[in-house]
């Protein structure tokens, strides 16, 4: 009896510790938007367009790549300063064919090598680009025509070493994909207030600009466990780069269908920050990388613990109840009637901050679209993304710790 | 969001400081609006206990003058078992959120001692006005490791559903009230629970629905919850 009360004492002491932690990042995160959305810096001046070349990897991407690359055509971009380079990265499939019927446009070079990895056909293209800034597009996305000018105002800040963009879902249509919908406005927000607080620590594939020669000088791409962007952006930011945000420079881009695919991906994205935050051990709690050392990267981390013990506890407590109804069932030869009465409704401390953090949730979700759409209504699948997604997430959490931990590894697709 | 924005990597305290403030203060809200709830709920328990004891002694007062009015009258004043069970429930409840507290044992010491007041006053009104209520005693801990104790809990509750007219009153067996101890004490009820006291004889173990209505013959005599219901469709 006694050791049920220490579990049950120490299991409300480490639900309470990580609620603080969860509500103090979201509330820290909203202060922070608070107080910079006003003093956003406007870039000035009149300096000349740098050139910039765009790179598609691609492997086996025939049946996406023809509208990534129009996109990128109908790029509102003097001519003779976009350089989009295709690479395909040793397809099975048509994907080179594809590429090559592009061709006929001056602005396009396809290139094409064995299988290596993107992180490979990222390099490729950066030792055959003579651009001042080198960006990336996966062939899965598309941009809006006024989003490379966006990008490039941004540069004209002589500090600022990589621009991401403002990424949302293409044409959502599964339940799956407008759940997303909704997480991609919440990364909109994060994003945009990470890059405020000089702490991104991903630069994701769809649509994020380098300058060439601070990534010549870190030493090109490199695999990053399946993560490159993030392991790019981790190397900027340890060698005392900044990298912004344009959330007005907008990237579609498909996500996964099916549950499985996205479990797939995640477990992928998940196991790449877990190996990468080992390789970059030394930045967590370190003043010297500000916010991302002190506070961005740890609570990444334990934001994962976080949401595999609220799984975990939930998972433990339901089955409690459903043994105990099962009993009942057994005992009493009938189903125990819920009793719906004020009265028993649950008014614990818990639940009342696990509300507030549902709220403070909506609240960020509202920012992010203010940020993307200009409109703060959030989308009409919150409720779902809300109630469901977050019994989604701890499972490919709980697998990518997982494979981390026993050195399984993951693949791309 | 018109322009894009990007400052420096520096750490501002003051917004470290402020996101811990109001973090601290939306958890003390939550602690205080949980315990402005409890409160509300012991309140409510009270007010139900205060009720009863009304009803007792208005009973006791009416058993008093059974000389000048009839059983029928007194009869139909009685407690209903629902209402017992229900603060009962609403008891238990309360026991599970916050744990024996101080608050919890003073209210579950008024209870036992309103059932106990209650199972005597009927057992006398039954003697008098030949009547033929159905009881059941029940016994159970908190502080040792009783297993059976909440599956012989659910089977006196489904019991009382089928059977609104069942009196079951429920003891914690370890509480300090002199009035329990003594009832213990008369009824000769040993400390193997969970127990159960059906006709003067103890019982102990879990005991099933199907073993409680063979010791208990009477509760066929019983209307049940969905005759009740139909009756009362009827009118």
């Amino acid at each position: 009896m006694r050791a049920m009360i220490s579990a049950a004492v120490l299991g409300a002491g480490v639900t309470y510790t990580l609620l603080f932690i969860s509500l103090y990042f979201e509330v820290f995160l909203l202060i922070s938007f608070l107080e910079r959305r006003k003093v956003s810096r406007t870039v000035s001046g009149t300096r000349t367009l740098p050139k910039v070349s765009i790179v598609v990897p691609c492997f086996n991407e025939q049946m996406s790549l023809g509208s990534t690359l129009r996109s990128l055509q109908d790029l509102k971009y003097p001519p003779q300063l976009l350089d989009i380079i295709v690479v395909d990265d040793g397809s099975r499939d048509e994907t080179l064919a594809m590429a090559r019927t592009f061709e006929n446009d001056r602005r396009i070079r396809v290139f094409h090598k064995e299988n290596g990895g993107k992180h490979t056909a990222m390099n490729l293209a950066l030792s055959v680009s003579d651009a001042e800034l080198i960006g990336c597009l996966d062939a899965d996305s598309i941009v809006d025509s006024d989003a490379l000018m966006r990008v490039a105002a941004v540069f004209q800040d002589a500090r600022i070493a990589a621009v991401t963009p403002g990424i949302h879902v293409r044409e959502p249509q599964t339940i799956l994909q407008h759940m997303q919908n909704v997480e991609y406005r919440l990364s909109v927000f994060n994003r945009f207030i990470l890059a405020a607080l000089g702490s991104a620590f991903i630069t994701p594939g769809p649509f994020s600009i380098f300058r060439a020669g601070v990534v010549r000088e870190l030493g090109g791409w490199r695999h990053g466990h399946f993560t490159e962007d993030m392991e790019m952006a981790l190397r900027m930011q340890e060698a005392g780069h900044l990298i912004a945000n344009a959330p007005n420079a907008i990237v579609h881009t498909t996500t996964p269908r099916t549950l499985r695919a996205l479990f797939r991906q995640r477990v992928r994205w998940t196991y790449g920050f877990l190996k990468n935050a080992a390789d970059y051990k030394h930045m967590f709690g370190d003043r010297r990388y500000g916010n991302l050392g002190v506070l961005v990267l740890p609570t990444a981390l334990i934001s994962i613990g976080t949401g595999i013990y609220f799984f975990c506890r939930i998972l433990f407590w339901t089955s409690i109840d459903l043994l105990k109804a099962y009993g009942h069932y057994e005992l009493t030869g009938a189903v125990s009637q819920p009793t719906f009465h004020l009265f028993f409704l649950n008014t614990s401390a818990m639940w009342f901050l696990v509300l507030a953090s549902v709220l403070l949730i909506l609240v960020l979700i509202s920012a992010g679209s203010l940020i993307g759409t200009g409109k703060r209504m959030p989308p009409y699948s919150t409720p779902l993304f809300i109630l469901f997604y977050c019994f989604l997430v701890p499972l490919w959490l709980s697998a990518a710790v997982v494979r981390a931990t026993i050195g399984t590894g993951v693949r791309w697709r | 969001m018109e322009n894009p924005i990007v400052s420096d990597r520096t750490a501002r305290w003051r917004t470290y400081l402020f996101a811990f403030i109001i973090t601290a203060a939306l958890f003390a809200t939550a602690f205080i609006a949980s315990d402005y709830f409890n409160n509300r709920r012991v309140a409510d328990i009270r007010a139900t206990q205060d009720d009863i004891s009304t009803d007792i002694l208005s009973l006791e007062t009416q058993f008093d003058l059974l000389q000048e009015r009839s059983c029928t009258d007194v009869a139909e004043n009685t407690i209903l078992p629902s209402v017992l069970t229900s603060l009962g429930s609403r008891l238990s409840y309360l026991e599970a959120q916050e744990g024996d507290s101080d608050e919890v044992l003073r209210l579950k010491r008024l209870y036992s001692l309103l059932e106990i007041k209650d199972y005597l006053l009927m057992k006398q009104i039954s003697a008098k006005c030949n009547l033929k209520p159905v009881f059941i005693l029940y016994f159970y801990s908190n502080e040792r490791d009783c297993k059976d104790c909440e599956s012989q809990g659910y089977v006196l509750t489904s019991l009382a559903q089928k059977y609104p007219q069942l009196r079951t009153y429920s003891f914690d067996y370890d509480l300090d009230v002199a009035a329990l101890q003594t009832l213990i004490a008369i009824d000769s009820v040993q400390n193997k629970l969970p127990a159960l006291v059906i006709n003067g004889k103890n019982y102990y173990g879990l005991q099933k629905v199907a073993d409680i209505q063979k010791v208990l013959p009477q509760l066929a005599t019983l209307k049940t919850a969905t005759s009740s219901a139909a009756t009362s469709t009827k009118k």
